[in-house]
């Protein structure tokens, strides 16, 4: 095939087949939005409308005030200099309650749900689903049995009207993720909405995961959605986010907060399989804090958005306690994720896995950034760093840059990295027995993902290869 | 212009250096590992005429960074310029000898052209306590710059060039030596480099490799020890421009009491290199409880046919290497001190002239004896 | 059995999960020849490792004695000054350790070995010689990059360096070409001519052994020794394998709990 005719059909493809699963847009007719840009008023509104406790709307104002002290621009990272907050809607809310039952949500933001396959995830394999559409939750529910054993799975608004876990958030809520840790967190406190508020009592192991999926329809806005877990001592998680939504031209802001406190000897996995569409802002801000004995796991795949800033960060506080991170970031055409994680070793003979691989190909541009800081109480600390980048295409970028601060003695930090393509030997071996170079490449790439989507479960590990898949026919002629 | 950077924060006669060694791609700034700031000294020079490098250097990238090129040619009481005529086969090392005691700065450029073989010595010592008269007037001034040597060396390997550069640096224990050293390399040259990091107060030193033609190979070993409160910190870029080039980085290190350490490698694989290969490996012994070790081993990637690899192990020494070691008769201690002292015994063997031996000498903990 | 230069009695050992070795006994005397032989996982190389005090394994049962000391409790580090080697299976590479300063070290901490630099440089050279080692090794970093072969030389150059009074040598035959194979057992024949030390010589080739006159022949199966006998048993075992071997631990097993210190028989309390 002539380059001219594969460049014609790349063309195509990325714009017909690539997106269409998500690429859909329904009308934001009747719904309530603010006032693009941001100020006091816009803030005290959106507190207002959720009826908030007081502390709330001082934390909101400060975390304001924080947002607008703070210089933009920093030495690193991609630019994101097309953002412009004063033409982004921080709240847009369809006028509808937030629902129990799938038959109660409004049609259209129905059959967007459906179109996702969250109702029949729902029903196959989850222990409950919670679902945000722009910046309110539509739909919560949980099964019967898991409330029964004092699962709280809930909107954090709901919880700061609940008088029994009101006092709960307020002892939580920014504590992990301070609104002055950066200037996009301060943006996240000034103007979050919806969200999920879990709570699992202590020895309480749920079988079936969690899930919440967050859908940004609205074009030029914002969503701020702010995750709260607490998983006690002993207890065991499987939570699960998923994010998507469909392609404008106007730039859209997604700054959302997950603060997640697992307790000693508690288990909680959190798995996000990210697909927002590809003028999106994704600058997200994600921490753990690890007890002794204590086990946390990030299982993470990164497909969509324009630009990403997103490092979930492991605190390990108590001694033993120990995470894993798997992730794999998807970088094509227009595309430029700066992805990585963060660790942090405090106690003594905690553990720490990453292991990361990255696509860039059309163009796009991946940055793996990491730190791994040990102090001077992680006694016997061992931590190892895996990081593999493969390069489809010689217009893509792919940028590796793990710093590592160790201050212990008895400390072992292992780290490899490694940058390529895929070999033309691979290549031909496969066409040799058969495969075009298509299937080749397809196969190639699904393997070098494979790490990563045998930590997902099963339906979301399809979901990751048919997005592979995808992106993959988007690129090969 | 340094003076631009003169802060209150520096006595008189002193200037900071902001941004020294800085990593061509920055990680988090809470990390404080992105670069360094190092207090100088600043002596008048205004009016001096003074030789310095024909102007084709100003273009070879250096290590340190633009501010620290701008302080040495300042400072340097004259630059050196050597070249190596074409196809010669130069016998004796060209040699950088300066001592932290003394202040000396170097500012040196090399021209090797076509087909070339030389070898570059830098020395920094400590140097001798007599010649350390400007030391004592600053001595009660705590804002002042503690003693310092330098040496900036621009080398420009033409076509087929081989370089060798050794480089033994050991300040004295209150002093600090800054060494930058930027290298051009054309088609089918060669370069190696061998850098021992052997204490001192302050060792500063970065080095920016340009492997501009095809087939261009660099290889570089570095071999650090840094014990007491003693400072290290390093910035090595290569960039890789040529189709089907070569580097190679190798660090290994020990790190003792308090001893701080920060070692930025930069593998850049420019668009176009074509089969380049970039690898670099660091080992990190940490001995001391109090030690910081702040590695950030970066790879740049704008190709595709190329391939990169980094690997890092940090860590005391492994129960493996202690039973095998333990089993020829070493406790932890001995094996320890057997790490330790290999840096320097390395050193030795490997020392191509004698200032490069009595740096060693100077300040290491081997029986004199032993190698008489 | 004070005459007995090694005196293994009863020794059961095993790593923090698994026992491996159950009630092991062997005596070797001064300056004996000892062929240590059994199928893969019998713990031959346990045995080895556990008597040179490897902190990889637990003594659970029985004790060592070396030279006339109990040495059960002693670190590998004073075992070796004591006069016990064990050449490693698979050397371990030490970044940042030239061979030489690693070789100079060793010989510094024995009183008997101390010597002037260029005495030691010259005795170093003249083994290096012996092995057909190139000297530019000397520079290198210990076992770093070898390849299999020069990595058992290395092994050997330490042997002959430390003159020790037992030396274990463990699979030092294993991943050898012919030549090699011919310089080591070169290198352990001049061990026993110029040292006189005693030798456990732990293989399953018995190539190796055809330069050796061997005193003894001990079999090992599942971490019991089962036979000993003297160097006929080694073409016994070349012809007939280990089968009958295992065939009468098989039957033995069941009294397994009789066997003092067995970590078996810590499992059936």
């Amino acid at each position: 095939m002539s380059d001219e005719r594969r460049e014609e059909r790349t063309r195509t493809q990325v714009a017909d087949v690539n997106r269409s699963l998500y690429d859909f847009t329904k009308s934001e007719e009747g719904y309530e939005r603010y006032d693009d840009g941001l100020t006091p008023d816009i803030v005290r509104a959106i507190s207002a409308k959720k009826d908030e406790p007081a502390w709330m709307l001082e934390m909101r104002l400060a975390a304001l005030d924080e947002y607008h002290r703070r210089p933009m621009a920093p030495n690193w990272g991609p630019s994101i200099a097309g953002l412009d907050l004063d033409h982004i809607s921080t709240y847009v809310s369809p006028r509808t309650k937030q629902a129990k039952s799938w038959d109660d949500v409004p049609e259209d933001i129905k059959d967007t749900f459906e179109r996702l396959g969250i109702p029949e995830a729902e029903r196959e394999s989850l222990a409950g689903v919670g679902a945000q559409y722009d910046s309110e939750i539509v739909y919560h529910n949980m099964r019967e049995d898991v409330a029964k054993q004092g699962v709280i799975y809930t909107t954090i608004e709901d919880a700061l009207h609940d008088p029994a876990w009101e006092p709960v958030v307020h002892e939580y809520f920014g504590t992990l993720i301070p609104p002055t840790d950066h200037k996009f967190a301060a943006l996240h406190y000034a103007v979050w909405s919806g969200g999920s508020f879990v709570y699992v009592p202590a020895g309480v192991t749920l079988d079936y995961p969690l899930q919440s999926y967050f859908r940004l329809n609205a074009a030029g806005a914002g969503q701020f959605e702010h995750t709260l877990i607490i998983v006690e001592p002993g207890a065991d998680l499987h939570f699960i986010e998923g994010c998507s939504a469909p392609k404008y031209y106007e730039a859209n802001l997604h700054a959302g907060a997950v603060e997640l406190f697992v307790k000693d000897g508690a288990r909680l996995r959190y798995s996000t399989i990210e697909n927002w569409s590809k003028n999106m802002y994704n600058l997200n801000t994600k921490r753990s804090r690890v007890g002794a004995d204590a086990k946390m796991e990030w299982v993470s795949g990164s497909f969509g958005s324009h630009v990403s800033y997103l490092y979930p960060t492991t605190i390990l506080a108590g001694d033993r306690g120990s995470c894993e991170f798997t992730g794999i970031t998807f970088a094509g055409a227009t595309q430029d994720l700066d992805t990585g994680c963060k660790v942090i070793m405090n106690g003594a003979d905690t553990t720490a896995t990453v292991d990361t691989k990255s696509i860039s190909k059309d163009g796009g541009v991946n940055t793996f950034r990491s730190s791994v800081v040990v102090g001077r109480r992680a006694d016997r600390a061992r931590c190892s760093v895996s990081c593999q980048s493969l390069m489809l295409d010689d217009i893509s970028r792919s940028d590796t840059i793990p710093a590592m601060d160790v201050r212990n003695a008895t400390a072992q930090v292992g780290h490899e990295a490694t940058i390529g393509r895929i070999s033309d030997d691979t290549i031909l071996y496969l066409m040799s027995r058969g495969c075009s170079e298509a299937e080749a490449r397809t196969l190639v790439v699904n393997g070098f993902a494979n790490p990563v989507s045998k930590e997902l479960p099963l339906e979301y590990a399809v979901e990751m290869n048919n997005l592979i898949k995808l992106e993959m026919e988007g690129a090969i002629g | 212009m340094a003076e631009k950077n003169l802060t209150a924060a520096a006595g008189a006669g002193a200037l900071a250096l902001e941004r020294v060694n800085a990593a061509p791609a920055q990680t988090w700034n809470r990390l404080r590992t992105n670069d360094v700031t190092l207090t100088v000294p600043a002596r008048g020079r205004a009016g001096d005429v003074y030789f310095s490098l024909p102007r084709l250097f100003e273009g070879v990238e250096c290590g340190m960074g633009p501010e620290v090129t701008a302080w040495v040619e300042s400072q340097a009481a004259d630059a050196r310029y050597v070249e190596v005529p074409r196809g010669e086969r130069r016998a004796e090392p060209i040699v950088v000898s300066v001592a932290s005691g003394a202040g000396e700065v170097a500012d040196t450029g090399v021209m090797v052209r076509e087909g070339a073989e030389v070898t570059i010595v830098v020395a920094a010592s400590a140097g001798e306590k007599d010649a350390e008269a400007e030391g004592d007037a600053t001595a009660a001034d705590p804002a002042a710059a503690p003693a310092t040597s330098a040496s900036l060396l621009r080398v420009i390997a033409e076509a087929g060039a081989r370089v060798t550069i050794h480089e033994y640096l050991c300040p004295g224990a209150d002093a600090q030596h800054l060494e930058s050293v930027g290298i051009r390399a054309g088609r089918d040259a060669r370069v190696e480099v061998r850098q021992y990091a052997l204490g001192g107060g302050t060792v500063a030193l970065g080095l920016a490799a340009d492997l501009a033609g095809d087939r261009a190979r660099f290889d570089l070993t570095q071999r650090y020890h840094a014990a007491g409160t003693e400072v290290l910190d390093v910035n090595e870029v290569v960039r890789m421009r040529g189709r089907n080039t070569r580097s190679e980085l190798a660090y290994s290190g020990v790190l003792e009491d308090a001893a701080k350490k920060s070692l930025r490698t930069t593998i850049d694989l420019v668009h176009g290199a074509r089969s380049a290969q970039g690898n670099e490996a660091e080992t990190v012994l940490v001995l001391g409880d109090d030690v910081t070790n702040k590695t950030l081993p970066v790879i740049l990637c704008d190709e595709d046919d190329v391939a990169g690899n980094h690997g890092a192990t940090i860590g005391s020494v492994s129960p493996e290497q202690l039973a095998f070691l333990a089993s020829r008769g070493l406790s932890r201690a001995d094996a320890e001190e057997l790490f330790s002292r290999a840096v320097f015994e390395d050193a030795l063997m490997s020392a191509p002239c004698p200032e490069a031996r009595a740096v060693v000498r100077g300040d290491s903990p081997l029986e004199s004896s032993e190698e008489a | 059995m004070a005459d007995q230069l090694l005196n293994v009695s009863a020794l059961s050992a095993g790593t923090e999960d698994k026992p491996i070795l159950h009630g092991v006994d062997l005596a070797v005397g001064a300056g004996e020849c000892h062929v240590l032989m059994g199928p893969n996982g019998a713990g031959k190389s346990t045995l080895g490792h556990v008597i040179m005090g490897d902190p990889a394994y637990a003594v659970t049962g029985g004790s060592i004695t070396f030279d006339g000391a109990d040495v059960t409790e002693l670190t590998s580090d004073k075992r070796s000054l004591a006069g016990i080697f064990l050449s490693y299976q698979a050397p371990v590479e030490v970044p940042g350790v030239p061979l030489y300063s690693f070789l100079r070290t060793i010989c510094q901490m024995r009183p008997e070995l101390k010597t002037t630099a260029r005495k030691f440089r010259q005795r170093v050279g003249e083994i290096a010689d012996q092995l057909e080692l190139d000297q530019s090794f000397l520079m290198r970093e210990l076992n770093v990059g070898f390849s299999g072969g020069e990595k058992k030389k290395i092994e050997m150059l330490q042997l002959l360096l430390l003159q020790p009074k037992l030396a274990i040598l463990d699979e030092t035959d294993s991943g050898l070409d012919v030549d090699a194979l011919g310089i080591v057992s070169r290198g352990i024949q001049a061990y026993r001519e110029q040292v006189g030390g005693a030798l456990i010589v732990i293989t399953h080739n018995t190539r190796i052994l055809e330069r050796l006159s061997v005193d003894r022949t001990h079999v090992m199966v599942h971490g019991h020794m089962v036979a000993e006998g003297d160097a006929s048993l080694i073409a016994d075992i070349d012809a007939n394998g280990f089968e009958r071997f295992e065939r009468a631990l098989g039957e033995r097993d069941e009294a397994c709990v009789d066997c003092p210190g067995c970590p078996k028989a810590g499992d059936a309390e």
